[in-house]
């Protein structure tokens, strides 16, 4: 019997972003188990994309009661429905009540700072009446854990997935002149430059860049990434680390991240506050060595020394000593990246999809 | 009676099982497995299992665990005893299954592959263990029904962890120490932490009755296969004349300690002046007498400031030994002595409580004897009806219903009496709550059992845990799911299915196994077993015969008449005095247990359980 999954969703085909591109792999991962999913977005714009078997997108609406209204309508006519899907925790209030209508069960995703952030009990209760919620990490799933009261099983863990452009390869001798990169060894942090998002670390490793080019003669940071912070983030690289010292690349579409993680010896994004840090996955997947940071969930992006190492992100010197000691190490082991490729992750989601579905329609009829 | 552990990385992402980690779990709970330890990974190193071994059933290495099926499919890490395992293996013989052990751990492997997890309903005994089904990947934790046996397991949501205790866990260095506030909040509450939670957020207790599998995508529910209230609703359903109450309770009780005396080493006593172990002794006494076995060893607690004085028990339990032909060893204790174990007591104590102590010693006792398995009269006290909340919670509850249907009465008087109590007014601080708490079943038994009530508890601990605690264990809900799901019980039933479910689970029976498995002695209760506890006849009967009386007769010869007379006295111990004195409150002669308790509880959470250290 095909399961019928509505799911609302921030954003999903047709927009960028961690949080986007998870959920496009987790439901090309369910599709392809069967499922038959409706996708409600808030943001992106599927229109010329092809969507995988199963799957449809409707428009994107950004307005609360806009979207709460459609999906509404939406839902009443795309019954029945086994499962309501809940891609953000600002949703899942209405996700509670879509369920309780349809009498489905309702799977909650949890990424990271959308939980780590809004502490209402109103949002707390809407999280509690899940039957499943999944989290990217087992950062996010303590951290969850510690504030509403869920029965500790029902909360479980799917990693992102890494994506199969990302292997190892070749440098490119002519990506490095067209950056104009020198022959030293080169940083790369790839992330959103955003005032909000802070956390991420780069100013840390502007900070430890001085003490770095005094051991790696011609050593470089490369930043990609955009964002409202670049400016503010441009100025303080001049004055901690010297104009040389850093390039900032602005965005780098998704198609040109294998080359630039290939090119690079050392990734290395000392935040604070990742909810998984998809980034650390892809660079490691192409062979790259990892230094994260401790705290959030980047754990589980660099789960062991096979990776790369985590350090903590307000420890200047603790980054040089780890830069150093990983710029000599080479590169990453194939298979101790392995397990986050797409058929484990899609075995994953059909395990939890199951699991659901084994539940009884606990929702229906509940006040 | 052993140590079990284990670790189990079900997600593809999760890195192998750490030995180490699985050594320092197992470790730390050496004192369980004087006779041995092992430790075995699965070939792919996703599964470890760990034990402890303190050999009480076949000695030999046959015995020894993690134990594998002969097919290599099963792998079995089991702490407890089986006590029909005889009947089990004849059955399994005869349906074509070989084995190769006198164990009963081999019994639990080939009754798994016959049955599946619903094995666990055919058990009679104590046990928690993980069984690893290498073809299904399955891992299965099971516990007893009434939660003789601890386990303890954390999943991070790559990887699950088990062990029979929970610092253990802890102990292998993976698992965190922030605070739990439900079980914070329940501690203070009740003296000790109510099931399934612990004082640590990432540790919980797969609660009594329950099994739990883990599979590639986890941990499912848990699942319960005895419910007490159910048992005891459907014991209800079988009506008995009076006549045959005195009948079935002496059968039943024969029955139970026969089954409770399976074992390779010699089986001995906890001895008081009390009628529950003294029924255990007689009835020990006449089965080894009919098969023709050495006398019995009965170890009684005496404390050195009692010599000589009315209330010391070791005379009044040296006649019961004599009646029997027990071999007497009295074990006396002061107060010295109970100083200097005090850390170590503290430390052996898995999880605060306020009890355990008197076990503690009479264990000690008992392995300086040279004994390893002792029978305890552990939970005569809640399936006969000896504690005073048999009478007291419903007389509470029918006296004071009416006037709980008052709207805002009970907070009112409460809050006018507490202010009275602070004042200088000589009541217990409790007694303020009884009009808002007395008139139903889990509020007047929570007035009845708790060390603290609620209001108190913002002058103990930070108030914001107290919040949350209280929010997330719900204490009034989580004593009434003790009655819920039965069909409805009368008085005496309702008050054993609580007594038995909470009390005897989270405090007594908790506090036998660390306490006990300290010294390396297995405490075997025959008065803690669901198939005796069917045997037994209804509540009502089991009230209108006087069942507490009852056991005295079901010996032969019958307990002495000055036990029985003594149980009217009532028993006292020097420790409720030593426990409030260590808790830096002078006591002065009067021994007042539940004043004791009250500060003997604040001193035990003082000493640093979690991290960082609430309030």
């Amino acid at each position: 019997m095909t399961v019928r999954i509505l799911a609302l969703v921030g954003d999903a085909f047709g927009a960028r972003g961690g949080i986007a591109r998870y959920n496009r792999d987790l439901f090309t991962a369910l599709a392809s188990a069967g499922a038959e999913i409706l996708v409600l977005p808030r943001l992106g714009d599927a229109a010329g994309i092809a969507l995988p078997d199963g799957v449809r997108q409707r428009p994107a609406m950004f307005g609360k009661l806009r979207f709460s209204l459609v999906s509404l309508w939406t839902a009443w006519h795309f019954r029945p429905v086994d499962v309501v899907f809940c891609g953000h925790v600002f949703m899942a209030p209405l996700a509670v009540l879509l369920a309780r209508l349809l009498g489905a069960r309702y799977w909650l995703q949890a990424h990271g700072t959308d939980i780590w952030n809004d502490r209402r009990s109103s949002v707390r209760r809407a999280i509690e009446a899940a039957d499943q919620v999944t989290t990217v990490s087992r950062g996010t799933r303590q951290r969850l854990l510690g504030w509403v009261d869920l029965a500790p099983e029902r909360v479980r863990v799917l990693p992102n997935t890494v994506d199969e452009r990302f292997v190892p390869g070749p440098a490119l001798p002519a990506l490095r002149e067209r950056l104009m990169l020198g022959a030293g060894p080169i940083l790369l942090t790839v992330g959103r430059l955003a005032a909000s998002e802070r956390y991420k670390g780069h100013e840390l490793i502007f900070a430890a860049l001085p003490a770095l080019r005094a051991r790696f003669p011609g050593l470089v940071h490369v930043v990609a990434g955009d964002g409202d912070d670049r400016a503010r983030l441009e100025a303080r690289a001049a004055e901690l680390a010297g104009d040389a010292a850093v390039r900032f690349l602005g965005y780098v579409p998704d198609e040109e991240l294998p080359d630039l993680y290939r090119l690079a010896d050392l990734f290395v994004m000392p935040s604070a506050e990742e909810g998984f840090g998809i980034v650390y996955l892809e660079a490691a997947a192409c062979g790259l060595r990892v230094i994260g940071g401790a705290g959030g969930g980047s754990g589980d992006a660099v789960p062991d020394a096979r990776v790369g190492e985590l350090v903590d992100p307000a420890d200047l010197t603790g980054l040089v000593e780890a830069v150093a000691r990983l710029l000599g190490q080479g590169r990453v082991d194939a298979a101790a990246i392995e397990p986050y490729r797409r058929p484990h992750f899609a075995a994953a989601a059909g395990l939890l999809l199951a699991r659901l579905m084994a539940q009884p329609r606990r929702m229906r009829g509940a006040a | 009676m052993c140590g079990i552990a284990g670790i189990h990385a079900y997600l593809d992402v999760a890195p192998p099982v750490d030995r180490a980690e699985l050594k320092r779990i197992n470790d730390r709970m050496a004192a369980r497995g004087p006779d041995g330890n092992g430790l075995w990974l699965s070939g792919d190193g996703r599964t470890g299992l760990a034990h402890q071994r303190l050999a009480i059933i076949d000695l030999s290495q046959a015995g020894a665990q993690p134990m594998h099926s002969a097919c290599g499919r099963y792998t079995i890490t089991f702490n407890g005893e089986i006590y029909n395992y005889r009947e089990l293996r004849e059955g399994l013989v005869t349906r074509g299954y070989a084995f190769r052990s006198g164990s009963d751990t081999e019994v639990l492997l080939q009754l798994y592959a016959d049955c599946g997890a619903d094995m666990v309903k055919k058990l009679r005994g104590m046990f928690a263990f993980g069984l690893w089904d290498a073809e299904k990947r399955t891992l299965l934790l099971a516990r007893d029904a009434l939660g003789i046996k601890p386990l303890y397991w954390a999943d991070d949501g790559w990887t699950v962890r088990f062990a029979s205790q929970a610092k253990a866990l802890l102990a292998g260095g993976r698992i965190g120490r922030d605070p739990d506030s439900a079980g914070i909040v329940g501690f203070h509450l009740f003296g000790s932490v109510p099931e399934p939670f612990t004082v640590w957020r990432e540790v919980h207790t797969l609660p009594a009755g329950t099994t739990l599998t883990i599979d590639a995508s986890g941990p499912q529910s848990p699942k319960r296969y005895y419910d007490v209230a159910e048992a005891l609703a459907e014991r209800a359903s079988a009506r008995h004349g009076d006549g045959d109450g005195r009948r079935l309770l002496s059968d039943a009780v024969r029955d139970s300690v026969r089954h409770h005396l399976v074992a390779d080493v010699p089986v001995a006593v906890f001895l008081s002046a009390g009628l529950d172990s003294g029924a255990l002794l007689g009835t020990m006494a006449a089965l080894g007498g009919q098969s023709g076995a050495q006398s019995v060893s009965a170890v009684t607690l005496a404390f050195a400031e009692f010599k000589g004085l009315a209330v010391d028990e070791a005379p009044l339990a040296a006649e019961v030994a004599r009646r029997y032909g027990a071999r007497h060893i009295v074990r006396t204790v002061d107060r010295a002595e109970f100083e200097a174990d005090l850390p170590a007591i503290l430390d052996a104590m898995d999880l605060p409580t306020i009890d355990g102590i008197n076990t503690w010693f009479v264990a000690k006792a008992a392995h300086e004897a040279g004994i390893k398995v002792a029978l305890s009269g552990l939970g005569a006290d809640e399936c006969f009806g000896g504690y005073p909340s048999f009478a007291d919670v419903p007389r509470s509850v029918h006296w004071l219903r009416p006037l709980s249907f008052v709207p805002g009465l009970g907070p009112l008087v409460r809050h006018g009496l507490s202010a009275a109590i602070n004042a200088g007014l000589r009541l217990h601080p409790k007694a303020a709550g009884l009009l808002q708490y007395g008139g139903d079943w889990a509020g007047a038994y929570l007035l009845r059992r708790s060390v603290y009530m609620p209001w108190e508890l913002d002058g103990l601990i930070d108030p914001g845990l107290v919040a949350d605690g209280l929010r997330r264990l719900a204490p009034l809900s989580h004593i009434a799911a003790a009655l819920q799901g039965a069909r409805p019980l009368g008085d005496f039933d309702r008050v054993a299915a609580l007594e038995t479910a909470l009390y005897m689970r989270n405090q007594l029976l908790r506090d036998a196994d660390w306490a006990g498995m300290s010294h390396g002695v297995e405490i075997r209760v025959p008065y803690v077993d669901p198939f005796f506890l069917a045997a037994l006849p209804p509540g009502d009967v089991l009230a209108r015969v006087n069942a507490k009386d009852a056991v005295a007769d079901v010996p032969v010869p019958p307990l002495p008449a000055a036990v029985r007379e003594r149980r009217k006295t009532g028993f006292v111990t020097p420790v409720g005095r030593w426990l409030r004195e260590a808790a830096g409150t002078p006591a002065g002669d009067a021994v007042d247990f539940s004043a004791a308790s009250r500060s003997w509880a604040l001193r035990v959470w003082r000493n640093d359980w979690t991290t960082p250290v609430v309030a």
